[in-house]
């Protein structure tokens, strides 16, 4: 156990700050790119912007992303559920006590 | 420092925080390809109004732009400050655009900032003002900064698109470091409170966000009260908008906030465009807003993932000291963020993810910023 979570925690470490090595995301970006302006000589002078405007999710590799600190998220879920309630019932100090402590007690 | 020793960045991307770690850090930055390939090139208004506002609190300073708006050359100066002054932020991103670098830009000012800014109030891009004064500023409790002199006061709220809000910020500048910050227990949530607002619609709307929200959280506690802060006459802006701004408490203290915002596009919008869009209703609102506060408090960090950015830079900006934080799942923002403070302060951050409350806890340790700007008596 201690060793897949030692391996999580390297990974989130190369998601934030990466690896050397991997500049590739960029560059099979760009040649994605190529290749579709090459295809179709009638869209040659679409300005990228609308290419971006397309796929719409935003991208590390956009060096253009909107500068926005809000987090949007992509759907919500239905809180009167009555399973979802109870995952964070203890989140409340109306919740079980005991357990909330038995979470902060384990996370350390 | 030579002139050419400037670090060459590119894109638009993230420009308040490159603009803030620079002159935090005194390195002179060159943006370069700012929106090149785009359809309308260049620095888009809010940011060139950020560099202005940028240019009235500091001094020896240099901004250079080129014709085309698509290179900046910024070599930073002293950050002054000072009393009464004033900044249109305009009607393109919300006064939360220019509050979030202001904040930190202020802390290492020669002397407190008093600021009037009018723009929008509360819009969906950026943090409201309500959010900012709830939460934001108590952040700061936590790296050793009293909250004496800080204050945000609302006179008129501006909804988008046409704004005419106004509020006066206060920030005060720090004697020399912040103090390094142990903030991982998130505690449990013991009481909600919230502000809704509308201006220059009926008052009757915010009573049913109201309802609606409370109908989500009586399923979990009891201790809701949300504010109504209804604007009429000049105090209410130039555009019809309502929403409202929650924040969950905790017992130790933390503080988690969402804000959503509905505004009516103007009439002449409505004319230009074909198809009428569809406005959200106040109770769905009230169910959104509810939705997304108790999606934060599950997330189980010590912020919101909205201040997860400004959170990791106060940490940075610690003295050589062990800070250590826990927040939800990273965020886009906050992942963005931690790339630019390696970048500029050479922080790294450790990063451990906790599997069992599925939340990151993050370590560092400060690179030792000080407020060279004050005054030394």
């Amino acid at each position: 156990l201690a060793r897949t979570q030692s391996r999580r925690s390297a990974n989130l470490m190369q998601l934030v700050y990466g690896l050397p090595s991997t500049k590739l995301g960029g560059g099979a970006l760009e040649e994605n790119d190529d290749g579709e302006a090459n295809s179709s000589d009638d869209e040659f002078f679409i300005p990228k912007g609308q290419k971006q405007a397309k796929n719409e999710s935003p991208s590390f590799e956009d060096i253009d992303a909107e500068d926005c600190s809000k987090f949007f998220k992509a759907e919500l879920r239905d809180w009167s559920n009555e399973d979802l309630i109870k995952s964070i019932r203890d989140r409340f100090v109306t919740g079980n006590w005991s357990k909330a402590a038995l979470r902060g007690q384990d996370a350390d | 420092m030579g002139r050419d020793k400037s670090r060459r960045l590119s894109g638009s991307r993230d420009f308040r925080q490159r603009l803030v770690l620079a002159t935090l850090t005194s390195t002179a930055v060159t943006i370069v390809d700012i929106r090149s390939g785009d359809a309308a090139p260049g620095l888009r208004p809010h940011e060139v109004s950020l560099l202005r506002l940028l240019d009235k609190i500091s001094d020896h300073h240099t901004i250079e732009l080129n014709d085309t708006g698509t290179k900046l050359k910024y070599r930073p100066g002293v950050i002054i400050g000072g009393k009464g002054l004033e900044h249109d932020c305009g009607v393109h991103r919300g006064i939360g655009y220019f509050l979030e670098p202001l904040i930190l830009l202020g802390l290492f000012a020669r002397a407190p900032i008093s600021i009037r800014l009018k723009g929008i109030t509360n819009d969906t891009k950026d943090p409201s003002v309500d959010t900012f004064r709830t939460t934001t500023l108590h952040m700061l409790k936590h790296f050793g900064v009293p909250l004496e002199g800080f204050d945000l006061k609302i006179d008129s709220r501006g909804s988008p698109p046409l704004g005419g809000g106004e509020v006066s910020l206060w920030v005060r500048n720090i004697n020399s470091t912040l103090t390094a910050a142990n903030w991982v227990d998130e505690g449990m949530v013991k009481r909600i409170r919230g502000v809704s607002f509308a201006t220059r619609v009926s008052p009757q709307l915010q009573s049913r966000i109201i309802y609606a929200a409370r109908g989500i959280f009586n399923r979990f506690i009891p201790d809701v009260h949300i504010d109504k802060d209804h604007r009429s006459g000049s105090a209410g802006g130039r555009s019809p908008g309502y929403g409202v701004t929650l924040v969950a408490e905790t017992t130790t203290g933390c503080l988690l906030s969402v804000d959503v915002t509905v505004s009516c596009p103007s009439v002449d919008e409505i004319n230009e465009e074909s198809e009428k869009p569809e406005l959200t209703s106040p109770e769905d609102l009230g169910v959104q807003a509810a939705s997304m506060l108790l999606e934060e408090v599950a997330q189980g960090g010590v912020v919101d993932s909205t201040h997860q950015g400004l959170l990791f830079i106060l940490c940075a900006l610690c003295p050589p000291d062990v800070s250590k934080v826990r927040v939800g799942q990273l965020t886009p923002y906050g992942i963005e963020t931690l790339r630019n403070i390696r970048d500029f302060l050479d922080v790294k951050f450790i990063i451990k993810p906790d599997p069992n409350s599925n939340t990151v806890t993050l370590k560092c340790v400060g690179a030792g910023v000080k407020n060279l700007a004050r005054k030394i008596s």
